[in-house]
């Protein structure tokens, strides 16, 4: 009996009539109704323009109006809550590369949906790729891997951000640079994706980088805001 | 990081934490990699390849993740048990054994000086752990290193202070998966039985306190866990009121050793289970109307301000219960326990400091807890989440203390499930061998 990747209850897959009838293979979830309605989707029409925060309205929410204009804007999927929270903690930090199949489908409806020129995840240090053995975004994208034309420079991320506060995070500096293999990005639309927005500095980072070289606009994309 | 921290441990390192390690640490495989399989070094886990994958052909445990990832991109660091105690601990325990617990306690040191394998049936409130300190003391004074493991949190944490006070000069090390303290390198450890992933032939003696709790008996890796942390040569006690099916087998194959226990410190023989079949009880209950049974016996209780617990099998069901007990009765007064209840522990000891009558709770209370006087009521215990072992260790909660020794457990349920007909065999069986060596020993009190 498979189990739900999150409660390791085991799931009793549906089966209907029209299932029986339509003579397909059984799609069997990945985790239980009970553990994915604990996760709180933001619908767009009550979200944040600037960063994708659930709100009453669509307009700019404080936190970003007091960030420089620039041609990004920031979708989110999920609110940042003590679920998604638990779930970060069990598939980045203990390193539980199964959970990546809990938000697979999701992401990449939503991927699907979005007309833009390249797709490009947040990249992590190659001492992460050591320790933690693959990238949290790309893990949900596809294979895991860290390779990308946005990387990480040598200097970035001696303490990684979840271990500082809001100041100090905004205090950042650039931790990203393009290597020499980049395509040429004049007039072109950027997707990015990243795991979380918390205060934006890391997304608005690569954002600033990327239309520093030529982009028309970046488009983020996280998980959870 | 110091050398006793790795002593007959098997610690988990990425090369980066590697780096500066004494000189006789061992470096060992993590993760066993071959065409056909995929074993995990620590936790014994034979693991799918598909799920097991990381990026650039790495693997990792998936099974024994929550203590800290093995994978191929770490190793596993180890420096054999070199038995480095300064300090031999005494026995500093004053009380005394009855005849019987005195039998067992000289047979369990025998056992352990044999270096034998042995299952201790004793019944619930038999006095376990007192029988433990002879042989405890003689496997210290022989400078071996002891481990006592136990599946619940809740068992490790009541028998920290009772060893502690029995071998006051001695430093005891109490691991599980919520302690903060840094690990400390002692001669006696007490731990959960995943915080024994972490060792590799460290102990000459270990014993496995309520062998038959979740999640060990469900759990093949913790029986791994137990094989690993043994020494080649050294004695395995496994502790248990209600021996599974598989460690019975065990005994009779001898590969396992038996001592016997019937009779609880007090001599009484354990109350007998009454069953009251109650067709939807739940439906009842459920609109607030307490079965007629149930009725009766909380007025008694009421009226005599006698102290009981409530199992049901559901956490959902806790509030419910509670609230028609509430509005039939309400000079009594009691509170829900469930498993994932933060002030579980200030709950039990209200109870235990008599300021509440009754606890309504799930199966989480079914052992480890001495709640002196009181009597039990199962609601449905025919569902499937009462076990035979369950139903029998919550009928253990009751006579526990010399000043009852009696006490009354009631079950209410649809139907005699299989597990209610074997746990009311079980206690009548135990209960006739008691009886039996009850009537073969001397007449004297216990108290004197």
């Amino acid at each position: 009996m498979p189990a739900c990747l999150l409660c390791h209850r085991s799931t009793e897959p549906k089966i209907s009539l029209p299932w029986i009838l339509s003579w397909q293979p059984l799609q069997q979830p990945v985790v239980c109704q009970a553990c994915w309605e604990t996760f709180t989707p933001i619908f767009s029409s009550q979200a944040c323009i600037g960063c994708g925060r659930a709100q009453t309205q669509r307009s700019l929410c404080h936190d970003c109006q007091r960030w420089a204009p620039m041609a990004f804007d920031n979708r989110a999927l999920f609110t940042y809550n003590e679920a998604m929270q638990a779930y970060f903690e069990q598939y980045k930090f203990k390193g539980d590369y199964r959970l990546r199949q809990v938000f697979r489908a999701v992401l990449t409806a939503k991927l699907v949906s979005i007309q833009a020129d390249f797709i490009v995840p947040i990249p992590v240090t190659p001492d992460t790729m050591i320790t933690r053995g693959f990238n949290q975004v790309t893990g949900w994208l596809n294979d895991g891997e860290n390779l990308s034309w946005l990387r990480t420079t040598d200097a970035a991320k001696p303490i990684p951000q979840s271990h500082k506060t809001r100041q100090d995070r905004l205090l950042t500096a650039q931790p990203f640079e393009l290597s020499p293999d980049a395509p040429d990005l004049r007039t072109k639309t950027v997707l990015l994706i990243d795991d979380v927005y918390t205060t934006g500095r890391t997304i608005r980072h690569a954002a600033i980088l990327i239309l520093e070289n030529g982009a028309k606009s970046v488009i983020g994309i996280t998980l959870a805001r | 990081m110091q050398a006793t921290e790795l002593y007959g441990r098997q610690l988990v390192l990425t090369p980066l934490a590697a780096k500066e390690l004494p000189a006789e640490t061992q470096k060992l495989e993590a993760l066993h990699v071959t065409a056909q399989q995929l074993q995990c070094q620590r936790c014994g886990s034979l693991l799918d390849r598909q799920l097991a994958q990381l990026p650039r052909h790495q693997f990792y445990c998936y099974a024994c993740i929550t203590l800290g990832r093995v994978s191929t991109l770490t190793s596993l660091y180890h420096i054999s048990e070199p038995n480095d105690f300064p300090k031999k601990g005494e026995l500093t325990w004053q009380g005394q054994l009855t005849a019987q617990q005195a039998a067992c306690a000289t047979m369990i040191r025998h056992q352990f000086e044999a270096h034998q394998r042995q299952l201790l049936w004793a019944v619930t409130g038999a006095g376990k752990t007192e029988m433990l300190f002879p042989g405890l003391a003689w496997a210290l004074a022989q400078g071996w290193r002891v481990a006592i493991a136990s599946p619940r949190v809740d068992v490790c944490l009541e028998l920290y202070p009772r060893l502690q006070a029995a071998f006051s000069n001695l430093e005891i090390a109490l691991l599980h998966g919520h302690q903060t303290d840094p690990y400390r390198y002692c001669q006696l450890t007490i731990c959960t039985t995943h915080q024994l992933l972490r060792f590799r032939e460290a102990f000459d003696v270990l014993i496995v306190d309520e062998v038959d709790a979740f999640p060990f008996a469900a759990n093949p890796r913790l029986g791994h866990a137990v094989e690993q942390a043994l020494k080649p040569v050294s004695a395995l006690l496994y502790l248990t009121a209600t021996p599974s099916q598989d460690l019975l087998r065990q005994v009779r194959r001898h590969e396992l050793g038996l001592s016997y226990l019937p009779l609880r410190f007090h001599q009484q023989l354990l109350p007998t289970i009454k069953v009251t079949l109650q067709a939807r009880w739940w439906a009842k209950l459920k609109v607030g109307c307490l079965p007629r049974p149930l009725r009766r016996w909380l007025a008694d209780y009421a009226n005599r301000g006698q102290r009981f617990l409530i199992f049901v099998p559901r956490v959902a069901q806790l509030a419910v219960v509670q609230a028609a007990v509430q509005q039939a009765y309400p000079e009594l007064k009691g509170l829900t326990v469930h498993a994932t209840d933060p002030e579980r522990l200030a709950k039990v000891q209200a109870m235990r400091a008599s300021n509440v009558q009754y606890l309504i709770t799930t199966t989480i209370l079914e052992r480890g807890v001495t709640l002196p006087g009181i009597d039990v009521i199962v609601l449905g215990a025919d569902d499937p989440i009462f076990s035979t072992a369950a139903l029998v260790q919550i009928a253990g909660r009751v006579g526990r203390s010399s000043e009852r020794p009696t006490g009354l457990v009631r079950f209410i349920c649809q139907s005699y499930a299989r597990p209610v007909k074997r746990a009311i065999r079980q206690i009548k069986l135990v209960n006739r061998k008691g009886r039996r060596l009850r009537a073969s020993m001397p007449v004297v009190s216990p108290l004197d």
